[in-house]
């Protein structure tokens, strides 16, 4: 009996079904609000930067996490970056396979020292290689709701 | 080995609010920001973090500490996150006090968050599965059940009417008026109390603390450091804690004993050896008001039941003898879980100091203490403090 027996379905033994009834609605925060608002409004990215450590976040913080100092000054970094790295995903989930790959990258944003992960788009699984420039592409601003998803993928410039 | 004393240098926390805008991460910056700021220390002269933040299913992010790291000042340091429910917020302050009484470092920031406005529709969602998911779950049980039967138990034990217990919540309340911090600062009567609904009998909505964001924090230092960075050092000089068992049939519901063990613990590492007569300003945990009750006989800080009678006669007011949750507690100033029970040694802190204000209790106390309690609702964590 017990752990010496192999089980194959748990329902087979004395079991209940359960469930952990939450869920959330997380906010953007101060930092985010700002961050999500140009996305929406102006199809723009923005960052903070610590003049004294050198470092611009994106996304924006309001802190630096090396210094603490408070951050509160946004800019505008631009839409450009580089892959850091990328994954080719092939399946779903589920275990299905995809009709199509879909292309994940690490995106380093040009003059700052972060990024953002999103998906690569217009380009052959074949072609995608670490180091190439990419940028932003928006969805139309009536399509857009101050989402990470108001990005529709980068692209290579 | 010997234990090095430890002094907390620092405090600071955020206002406690129903829903705040911030993240998590913003919130814990904003406490961790002020209370490095209130002894002119940086983040650079901090050696190591201690990040307490109660379950992850209140904020909705799983590996809650790691998300909340670099808001804590915890970037490129040695961090970790102590975890007992509920008793989290003193126990974060109990694990920076390890960290640094054993020689390990020397500046300990101590960080406590929680946001719980995240939680939809209600954070008590979350407490459903803390239950024994055969015996218990299928009845549904949830939070306040567990409390309405306890507190029953305290009432008929000792012969307790919910008027002497409803006077802690007036009090509370009332106290938080002076605190700048404070979500629900109310002037409330004892019929206000009575009269509010009824969630799970003995148990009405103002016996309850609500749910809040917030964040607070501590900055722990050894003793020489300590000495350099302040000339009002406020020293740990005992800490405790301790679990009874898991099962909630099997608990005294009416005595705390597991607060008796952890306050024991921490009596004899600071030498207390009369607390109700050496202890002269204290914050035990209050998200009930008969948890005051129950956690003030559990600290000994009184006999058995007693704690109802000493209340009516003003003794646990501001300007009693016994100057109980001067800072309006958790019924007043709110309940972020983990942050709760640091803003509760932030309280102690201050009072020591002759730095709370209005909040202020007379006659210059020299010692204090803070408790809070939790997991399954049956763990205590207590921290004595001294100038």
């Amino acid at each position: 009996m017990g752990i010496t027996e192999k089980i194959n379905r748990n329902i087979d033994i004395t079991s209940w079904k359960g469930k952990i009834p939450v869920n959330y609605i997380y906010t953007a925060g101060i930092a985010g609000e700002k961050f999500f608002r140009e996305i929406k409004d102006n199809a723009k990215i923005v960052g903070t930067k610590c003049e004294k450590c050198e470092v611009t976040y994106v996304p924006p913080k309001i802190y630096c996490e090396r210094c603490f100092a408070r951050l509160e000054n946004y800019i505008d970094v631009g839409t450009k970056g580089t892959i850091h790295t990328f994954t080719i995903l092939h399946e779903n989930l589920d275990g299905t396979k995809k009709e199509e790959p879909t292309i994940i990258a690490v995106v380093k944003i040009d003059g700052t020292d972060g990024g953002l992960i999103h998906w690569l788009g217009e380009i052959d699984p074949k072609d995608v290689k670490i180091g190439m420039h990419i940028k932003a592409v928006f969805k139309s601003k009536e399509k857009r709701e101050g989402s990470i998803l108001d990005i529709k993928y980068f692209k290579p410039i | 080995m010997g234990k090095r004393r430890v002094a907390i240098v620092g405090a600071g926390m955020t206002k406690f609010v129903r829903r705040a805008q911030e993240t998590g991460k913003e919130l814990a910056y904003e406490a961790a920001k002020m209370a490095l700021d209130s002894c002119e220390l940086t983040l650079k002269d901090v050696d190591c973090v201690s990040l307490g933040t109660a379950p992850d299913a209140f904020d909705g992010v799983h590996m809650k500490g790691e998300y909340l790291s670099d808001g804590a000042g915890g970037w490129r340091k040695p961090i970790m996150r102590p975890y007992v429910g509920g008793g989290t917020g003193v126990f974060t302050a109990i694990h920076g006090w390890l960290q640094v009484t054993s020689g390990l470092f020397d500046i300990c920031l101590v960080v406590a968050e929680e946001k719980m406005s995240s939680c939809y529709p209600h954070p008590a969602g979350a407490f459903l599965t803390i239950f024994d998911h055969t015996t218990e779950q299928p009845l549904k049980p949830n939070l306040i059940w567990i409390f309405a039967l306890e507190m029953r138990r305290y009432m008929e034990t000792y012969g307790i009417s919910h008027r002497d217990i409803a006077l802690v919540s007036v009090k509370n309340k009332k106290n938080a008026m002076d605190h700048p911090c404070a979500q629900i600062p109310q002037e409330i009567t004892v019929d206000d109390v009575l009269n509010s609904e009824v969630l799970a009998d003995p148990v009405h909505l103002l016996d309850i603390s609500p749910t809040s964001d917030g964040a607070a924090a501590l900055v722990l230092a050894s003793e020489h450091i300590a000495k350099k960075i302040t000339d009002k050092p406020v020293w740990l000089d005992g800490v405790g804690w301790n679990i009874d068992t898991a099962y909630w049939a099997t608990r005294d519901l009416c005595y705390p004993r597991y607060v008796e063990k952890a306050a024991r613990m921490a009596y004899e590492m600071a030498g207390i050896k009369e607390p109700h007569k050496e202890i002269q300003v204290a914050e035990p945990y209050d998200p009930f008001d008969y948890k005051e009750l129950h956690h003030m006989e559990g600290l000994l800080l009184c006999g058995k039941g007693e704690a109802p009678r000493l209340t009516a006669e003003g003794v646990t007011a501001r300007d009693g003898n016994l100057p109980i949750c001067p800072s309006g507690g958790l019924l007043g100033v709110g309940n972020p879980i983990a942050a709760s029970g640091v803003m509760k040694i932030c309280e102690i802190f201050w009072q020591l100091r002759e730095e709370a204000g209005k909040r202020q209790v007379p006659g210059k106390p020299k010692v204090g203490l803070a408790q809070a309690w939790g997991d399954l609702m049956q763990v205590g964590t207590v921290v004595v403090m001294r100038r």
